[in-house]
């Protein structure tokens, strides 16, 4: 039975990507009062056929997380969030060639034969303030993190 | 006659595109971003430049496409002004619905696909030379007001994301009806083929450039700006030509004076 393998990496230094989102939906898009931070996580997961998922996951990691720089977490099947901010997963809808480039090299250089699949997004933390928390999320990924001909969002948590 | 070469942070094709500006007797300044936008009225048109504004966070222009300044160039271009976007530039305007000019995001320019006998040979960056061919009429579009229909041109690409996809139903039929797609990519030729290296990107039925409805806004891949002087050009031979001869880029930036001599 196949399983996913849910890797989530962050930067340990500050993120500039998520630090410019922040300023451009709190300057440029009006929500200076209700976003308090932006955070982001970059998510691969990792579909195997076999395997201890556990130890696949560490062998994983020593090879997508830069540990200088970044952390990471795993979990297997389930993707799980904090209470205190929104979640939101944006990926590309149309082929993503990072992904499959990741899977070729997992597959042919690394030899992890037992890899299905790979997939990759990124999660985007909202620390939203106020009412209609779940309202805000959509018309910040609608307004700026995506681009619907080529990516598609998903709001996972709180 | 005067032209605003915007600067973002992370763009930088601003000093060769003002010289190009210059070269076919406009003045024009480098206008950054973080000036009042109220300024832009001044000027009688306009260049966004190519580079990795806000180095490409998020996506290419999404952030730029979010600054006063842009909103300010949305006026200019219902007042009729002429606004070229050059690569990143040409990200910017769809990021920001100037492109193809229904005001929303009615495209994309996602990462480049490289298809060659029905695989993927590559993606991502690419920067090479390549053809274009011109598919509109002349005065139908600013920056090709002077360029005749069917003629080709050599320019320099140099991008990652410049494959045009739409996921809006009847877009592309609606683009080449209306006569909104401008530049194509073609072999020597001419001729339109959806493989790779002629399609360098996999860009939808091989688009390069494309207008607005109005034809005063157009946004494309390559960079005239780099092929504006023959000594810029792979087949340039000091011995034979003079290095300020023209090369095919200056027809663009030509053709932006033309249209608002024509219009002013």
């Amino acid at each position: 039975m196949s399983q996913r393998i849910n890797l989530r990496v962050w930067l340990k230094i500050p993120d500039a990507e998520a630090a410019t989102v922040k300023n451009t939906l709190s300057r440029r898009m009006g929500l200076k009062d209700v976003l308090s931070d932006v955070k982001k996580e970059r998510l691969f997961s990792i579909e195997v056929d076999s395997g201890d998922p556990q130890e696949m996951a560490k062998a994983f990691a020593k090879e997508l997380v830069n540990e200088n720089k970044e952390s990471h977490k795993v979990s297997i099947n389930d993707l799980t969030f904090e209470e205190e901010y929104i979640a939101l997963k944006v990926a590309l809808h149309i082929e993503d060639g990072e992904a499959i480039s990741i899977r070729e090299r997992l597959r042919s250089r690394l030899g992890f034969k037992n890899v299905v699949d790979v997939k990759k997004a990124t999660i985007w933390k909202l620390y939203l303030n106020g009412m209609d928390v779940q309202e805000r999320a959509k018309e910040i990924a609608e307004g700026l993190l995506i681009n619907p001909h080529k990516d598609s969002y998903e709001i996972l948590g709180k | 006659m005067k032209i605003a070469v915007m600067q973002f942070p992370g763009t930088n094709c601003e000093h060769e595109t003002l010289v190009a500006v210059k070269a076919v007797g406009m003045d024009g300044e480098i206008f950054r971003w973080n000036r009042s936008a109220g300024e832009l009225s001044s000027f009688d048109g306009y260049f966004i430049p190519g580079g990795f504004s806000y180095q490409d966070r998020v996506r290419a222009g999404a952030i730029a496409s979010k600054e006063p300044v842009i909103q300010a160039l949305r006026e200019e271009a219902a007042a009729g002004k002429p606004i070229i976007g050059i690569c990143n530039g040409f990200q910017i305007l769809v990021e920001s619905g100037l492109l193809p000019g229904t005001g929303k995001i009615d495209m994309a320019l996602a990462q480049n696909v490289m298809t060659s006998g029905g695989r993927i040979v590559r993606r991502g960056y690419y920067c090479d030379w390549i053809n274009l061919r011109h598919e509109v009429p002349s005065k139908r579009c600013s920056a090709s007001f002077l360029i005749e229909r069917g003629a080709l041109l050599k320019l320099p690409i140099a991008h990652g994301e410049g494959n045009l996809v739409t996921a809006t139903p009847g877009l592309i039929q609606k683009l080449n009806e209306e006569k909104q797609v401008v530049f194509r990519y073609c072999d020597s030729n001419g001729r339109v083929l959806n493989e790779f290296p002629v399609n360098v990107n996999g860009s939808t039925e091989g688009i390069a450039g494309i207008c607005n409805p109005e034809g005063n806004v157009l946004g494309m891949m390559p960079h005239p700006e780099r092929s504006f002087f023959a000594w810029q050009l792979p087949g340039y031979d000091p011995k034979k030509q003079r290095p300020d001869e023209p090369g095919p880029g200056r027809r663009v930036f030509e053709s932006v004076k033309r249209h608002i001599e024509v219009n002013a």
